[in-house]
């Protein structure tokens, strides 16, 4: 190892700079003032007249777009078990579990008209896995299942984040996210 | 009297110093660790170390179809997301030999410059604040929040888009974004030269910058570096015009190149000068776009199941930070067999090796904010 080690006495690889004079001493000075000065003239613009674009997030909360890719909601009564958007899924973070339905029981259609075939006894998406790519909500034939525009919704535990859209807590969110 | 006297008459002996700096570090943009050896202030190695984000990304793929995998190329460059998908894309695409519309083709074109001009407005506030100098970061943000704000209302995401899809891309631009485009442009080409003389031609800028961190042609050629770093170099190489993909054969744009004005050819401000410049042209390309755009469906013809015949196929593509290269290997099955990603970043990381040794160690840190990496692409 000993021998590795070498003399050392390295220098910068920059140019040398040539002998300082002094008209270049007075040279140096004035491009560092006039080059600083003219950014400063650019920064005072912003001094008056121009307007905040800061949101000041608790007091103003942004309205996202229309078709912002936030917190998913399937609506269950319109939901067909298809299986198309957990099939969609690149993290497979959708999980369903569904059952023929009793071919004397009554017959039931979503609201596009579409027939329900299975009875669906779960659907739980767990969105701490969700990558929000939006691709289950392409595929979905009665479009139950949407993206929203809501983003408020931090949990206090990893569990939290696993919403069970059959549950009445999380059913309630229709009338205030969905807009029909 | 006392005399000091050094009595070997000769340098005196010193080790080295290791440091590490990463992979939490402000300059070093991401992850990325660099072990330097400096003898007092003078890096006399620097060795990268990266894999502090893989993700094995290329291995999910193997595992997701054609559709499944395009959210996964948003994450490689997460600052030039819709410029990674367009990549990935136009090599499906290439596969299953689709037809894509025109409009869609314009659109992407749109929707690609506008990414690049975000990315490299990215580069200019973080290299600014690399630098030690702070507002240029905000101007940048200002502007490049009007480019996210048409991303996110075009596609729904603000970062990680999927917006580019197999056949065409999700949603239409309305004639009101196509407005709100031009309009941004207009101001935006105003405030980039009010940029460039607040930061390029600031004295104190130009010398921590010129004479900085020069790779020579023959560097470049050896280590196989791309993008603005290539051209910074003073070559002439720009896969949009020497080997134009999707419709750039259409448009009239010059290729930027670095000229040594500050410094000497192929040093940190050359590479800076090459990225604000093409901002330029790439207004240039997408105003000659929003002429050129023709009413039309947006998707294509594709079929549910992808389901490319065996083969494989190679695209790259220019992209806001060199040549994306996607290698793109099916065996007949609805999941690829194998994707290989050539990322430029990692080419670009590879070469700070041979940058460093006789540096400052404040001039290694205006050289990694001058190859512009972002951590996502090098560890994929």
């Amino acid at each position: 190892m000993s021998a590795e080690i070498e003399i050392h006495h390295l220098s910068s690889t920059r140019p040398q700079e040539e002998s300082l004079t002094l008209g270049k001493w007075f040279r140096n000075i004035w491009t560092g003032l006039s080059t600083a000065l003219k950014g400063m003239m650019i920064t005072g613009k912003y001094i008056y007249g121009v307007k905040p674009v800061t949101i000041e997030y608790p007091e103003v909360r942004e309205q996202l777009p229309a078709n912002s890719r936030s917190r998913l909601f399937n609506d269950a009564e319109n939901c067909i078990s298809c299986y198309q958007c957990a099939t969609a899924c690149p993290v497979d973070c959708i999980y369903i579990t569904a059952t023929r339905r009793d071919s004397d029981a009554e017959k039931i259609k979503t609201k596009d008209g579409t027939p329900i075939r299975l009875d669906l006894h779960q659907y739980t998406i767990d969105t701490a896995l969700c990558c929000y790519c939006g691709l289950c909500t392409t595929v979905c034939p009665t479009e139950c299942l949407t993206h929203t525009t809501d983003y408020e919704f931090a949990q206090y535990t990893l569990g939290g984040f696993k919403y069970d859209y059959l549950a009445p807590d999380i059913r309630e969110w229709r009338t205030r996210l969905v807009k029909d | 009297m006392f005399e000091f006297v050094n009595e070997a008459s000769e340098p005196i002996k010193s080790d080295l110093m290791t440091v590490n700096m990463g992979p939490q570090h402000p300059a070093t943009h991401g992850v990325l660790r660099v072990e330097i050896q400096t003898d007092s202030e003078v890096v006399a190695r620097a060795t990268p170390h990266i894999g502090y984000l893989h993700r094995c990304m290329e291995k999910h793929c193997e595992h997701l179809d054609y559709r499944g995998v395009i959210p996964f190329t948003d994450r490689l460059d997460y600052l030039a997301a819709m410029n990674m998908e367009w990549t990935y894309v136009l090599a499906v695409e290439k596969m299953l030999k689709t037809e894509v519309p025109i409009r869609a083709e314009y659109v992407r074109v749109i929707i690609g410059e506008l990414q690049r001009i975000a990315s490299h407005l990215m580069f200019f506030g973080t290299y600014a604040i690399d630098l030690g100098a702070f507002t240029p970061f905000l101007y940048a943000f200002q502007d490049r929040e009007n480019i996210l704000r048409i991303f996110e209302e075009v596609s729904g995401a603000r970062l990680l888009y999927n917006y580019i899809w197999v056949g065409g891309v999700w949603n239409d631009l309305t004639d009101d974004h196509l407005v709100r485009i031009e309009n941004f442009l207009e101001t935006f080409e105003e405030s980039i030269k009010k940029y460039h003389k607040l930061v390029g031609e600031n004295q104190i800028f130009i010398s921590r910058t010129a004479h900085v961190g020069v790779i020579s042609k023959d560097q470049v050629y050896d280590y196989g570096l791309t993008g603005p770093v290539l051209r910074g170099s003073g070559i002439d190489w720009d896969l949009r015009k020497n080997r134009p993909y999707s419709i750039y054969d259409k448009f009239e744009f010059d290729v930027i190149k670095g000229e040594g004005l500050k410094g000497q050819l192929g040093d940190c401000w050359d590479r800076y000068y090459v990225r604000m410049m093409e901002m330029h042209e790439s207004i240039k390309i997408i105003r000659q776009a929003l002429a050129g755009i023709e009413a039309g469906p947006v998707m294509g013809k594709v079929p549910k199941i992808i389901k490319p015949a065996k083969g494989e196929v190679y695209m790259r593509t220019e992209c806001p930070r060199g040549e994306l290269g996607i290698h793109l290997v099916s065996d007949g099955t609805k999941v690829p067999y194998r994707l290989k990603v050539k990322s430029s970043c990692f080419t670009h990381v590879s070469a700070l090796g041979e940058m460093a040794p006789g540096m400052l160690i404040a001039d290694l840190v205006a050289s990694i904010g001058s190859i512009d990496i972002v951590l996502g692409e090098v560890d994929r």
